[in-house]
């Protein structure tokens, strides 16, 4: 008697066949909204485009000139701190809420809906609304540091607290992403681990920072490659806060880059930024997966 | 080392009563198993006395100290977990230096007592390995390991061997007993497999429906049954029960009619039947002999269902009555499936249960 290997067998190109059918108007879209704008991106960024006068390609010039580019390279700068002073916070105050919402305790749903309510908010409604936060004189901000007894403080008009206030609003937007992601990971401890480190004498504290931390790393670092990315293309609440000023001081790539193309159509430099951006991006993505990979391996 | 002492401990969830009014007494170093069905009570047993959850009343004492306040970790206790709960980011190393560490012991100190240990358990060479990368005997055996380095006064073990298969099951059955001569401490050990109870225990704490049905040492268990409970828990394969009526009384002496095995009389040391009564005989599978017996023994006919060979034992079910008896005799006796056959028991290895309540004991029949 010969032994059979059920279905099998079955052709494997024709099955592959049927999955690019099914797949062709999802890649058909895919390819006319992403790559092909990307590659369109890339390309032009090798010239000097700008729809008012004949283009050229000018090769590497553009690169060149972002070398050289002091307003870019401040945009650089504002952008690493905008995503550190996002990152960092919004990392913590996830996980502290995440561990505080772990527990079994009244109106625990009530909280996490609460917290997670701001990733629900339209960015550029929740925006409008901090601005009238901000608000110098009647703002509810400067209301709080008066009644704490602290002097009012100009949070959007100051170059200084421009880019602070950003990252308060997008921390405050963002941490109710990393709790839901953070809970979900806590859901992966079991409870016998807790119990055990407690029989070994561990108090809260050492049990956050020797067990819960350490069990959450990669989720810590997957959240941290989101946000990081996410950092980076910062825009609506820039573009509806502070336009980038006070004197440029929240100026980040991705808003120089839609002020280099629309507002003085330089759309070669433009894409020059972009691609430099995407790359950065792509790197980070690509790392950030194969820690991950190797992580759960 | 230290003894433990339960006296009118109870647990309530909700209002679900998982443990009433249990008392106990466990020896310094004694091997104390819990045994009892799913759900009776076991594992939260253990957990009250490690300190995970609060009693609902009563009081824990350890070494004579009260412990029934104490939190987790301030216990002189350590458990090793059915799933073994290791540290899965931590090293072997890391995994038993754990509870030192938190115990701000030197980095020496440490390095030694992780050795010491695990050297008993047999890990000394896989000390940098992750615990994913071990076998289940292996993760087991660094679960002891950390809970030896924290010198406990009593080892609480919670099924550590039911994830393990039969074999390696035996093995490390024969080294936890082995364990606990070299350490001497109290064990107090939770398994619902009756023959782990049996051949591990000094003393069977026998638990059903939160409540203790009775404390022992096996071959007390096994010989006296304290009720049918016990006596159907106890041994392997369990034993047959009989419905019986009390005929007549006599001193100490019964008449029983019990269906599908006649009359005969038993005498016993209880006082608790009166004729009239209706309660149950016990016969052990093993207590039943081939070929009729002499006098002092109950001999009867039965009629094979089955017929089980196992070499050194042949199982027999055949119906007795409304009931099927399991009969185990010894070596390979000719018997077939279908001819009658003619079985003994002696008299004096009957037992005898009232029928009230949960069915004392009515014991010692000779
Ligand atoms: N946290 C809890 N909340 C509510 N009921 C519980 C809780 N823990 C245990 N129980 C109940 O208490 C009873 C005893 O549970 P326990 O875990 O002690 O049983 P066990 O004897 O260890 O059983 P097993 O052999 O299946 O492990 C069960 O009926 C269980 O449903
Ligand atoms: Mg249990």
């Amino acid at each position: 008697m010969t032994f059979r290997s059920g279905a099998a067998d079955a052709p494997a190109f024709n099955q592959n066949l049927g999955a690019y059918l099914f797949l062709a108007p999802a890649l058909l879209i895919l390819f006319l909204s992403l790559l092909l704008p990307a590659a369109a991106t890339i390309g032009m960024s090798f010239t000097d485009i700008s729809f008012l006068r004949p283009t050229n390609f000018v090769g590497l010039d553009n690169y060149l000139r972002l070398l050289s580019d002091g307003r870019f390279q401040q945009a650089v700068f504002n952008t690493s701190y905008y995503t550190l002073g996002v990152t960092l916070p919004t990392m913590v105050l996830g996980l502290l809420a995440a561990v505080a919402l772990n527990r079994r305790f009244p109106f625990r749903v009530a909280f996490r809906t609460i917290f997670y309510l701001p990733v629900l908010t339209s960015l550029i409604a929740a925006a409008v609304v901090w601005v009238y936060i901000y608000e110098p004189y009647s703002g509810p901000m400067n209301g709080l540091l008066v009644s704490l007894g602290l002097p009012p403080q100009p949070w959007l008009q100051s170059p200084n607290l421009a880019m602070t206030a950003l990252i308060i609003m997008a921390v405050w937007r963002d941490f109710g992403t990393a709790m839901i992601i953070y809970l979900a990971g806590l859901q992966d401890i079991p409870e016998e681990i807790y119990e055990a480190a407690r029989l070994d004498g561990a108090g809260k504290f050492a049990i956050l920072r020797r067990i819960t931390v350490p069990m959450l790393s990669s989720v810590t670092f997957y959240l941290m490659i989101i946000l990081i990315v996410q950092s980076f293309q910062v825009f609506g609440a820039i573009y509806v806060m502070t336009g980038g000023g006070p004197l440029g001081s929240t100026e980040t790539i991705v808003f120089q880059m839609y002020q280099t193309a629309f507002g003085y159509t330089e759309f070669g430099y433009a894409a020059a930024m972009s691609t430099v951006l995407f790359f950065v991006i792509l790197l980070f993505s690509i790392v950030g997966t194969k820690i991950m990979r190797k992580g759960e391996a | 080392m230290a003894e433990l002492e339960l006296s009118g401990v109870s647990k309530v969830y909700g209002a679900f009563n998982a443990l009433r009014d249990v008392s106990l007494q466990i020896a310094d170093g004694e091997f104390a198993v819990f045994v009892g069905p799913s759900g009776c009570g076991k594992s939260t047993l253990l957990r009250l006395i490690a300190g995970l959850d609060p009693v609902s009343g009563g009081r824990i004492a350890i070494g004579g100290n009260d412990m029934t306040a104490r939190q987790a970790g301030q216990r002189p206790v350590a458990m090793v977990f059915q799933n073994y709960a290791l540290y899965p980011h931590m090293s072997v190393f890391e995994n038993i230096a754990f509870p030192l560490q938190m115990e701000r012991r030197t980095k020496d100190d440490i390095k030694r007592e992780v050795s010491r240990a695990a050297e008993i358990v047999q890990l000394s060479t896989r000390l940098q390995d992750r615990p994913a990368k071990l076998s289940g005997g292996q993760r087991q055996r660094v679960a002891i390991a950390r809970a030896i380095v924290r010198k406990p006064g009593i080892f609480l073990m919670d099924e550590p061997l039911s994830n393990l298969d039969a074999a390696l099951r035996m093995e490390m059955r024969a080294e936890l007993t082995q364990l606990h001569r070299r350490l001497g401490s109290t064990m107090v050990y939770v398994t619902h497999d009756q023959l782990e109870a049996m051949t591990m225990a000094d003393r069977i704490v026998v638990l059903n429906g939160g409540r203790v049905e009775q404390v022992g040492a096996p071959m007390e268990l096994y010989h006296n049954p304290a009720n049918l409970f016990v006596a159907g828990f106890i041994g392997s394969p369990p034993m047959n029960f009989a419905a019986a009526r009390v005929d007549a009384v006599e001193g100490h002496a019964a008449r029983l009619t019990v269906e599908g095995l006649g009359s005969f009389a038993v005498s016993y040391d209880g006082k608790e039947v009166s004729a009239g009564d209706a309660v149950t005989i016990g016969i052990r599978p093993e207590a039943m002999l081939p070929g009729a017996g002499e006098a002092g023994h109950l001999s009867f006919r039965m009629t094979p269902e089955t017929v089980e060979r196992l070499g050194l034992h042949t199982i027999v079910h055949a119906p007795v009555g409304a009931k099927t008896f399991t009969a185990l005799f010894n070596g390979d006796p000719r018997m077939a499936r279908g001819s009658a056959l003619d079985v003994s028991v002696p008299l004096a290895q009957l037992h005898l249960f009232d029928r009230n309540g949960a069915g004392r004991s009515i014991r010692d029949i000779q």
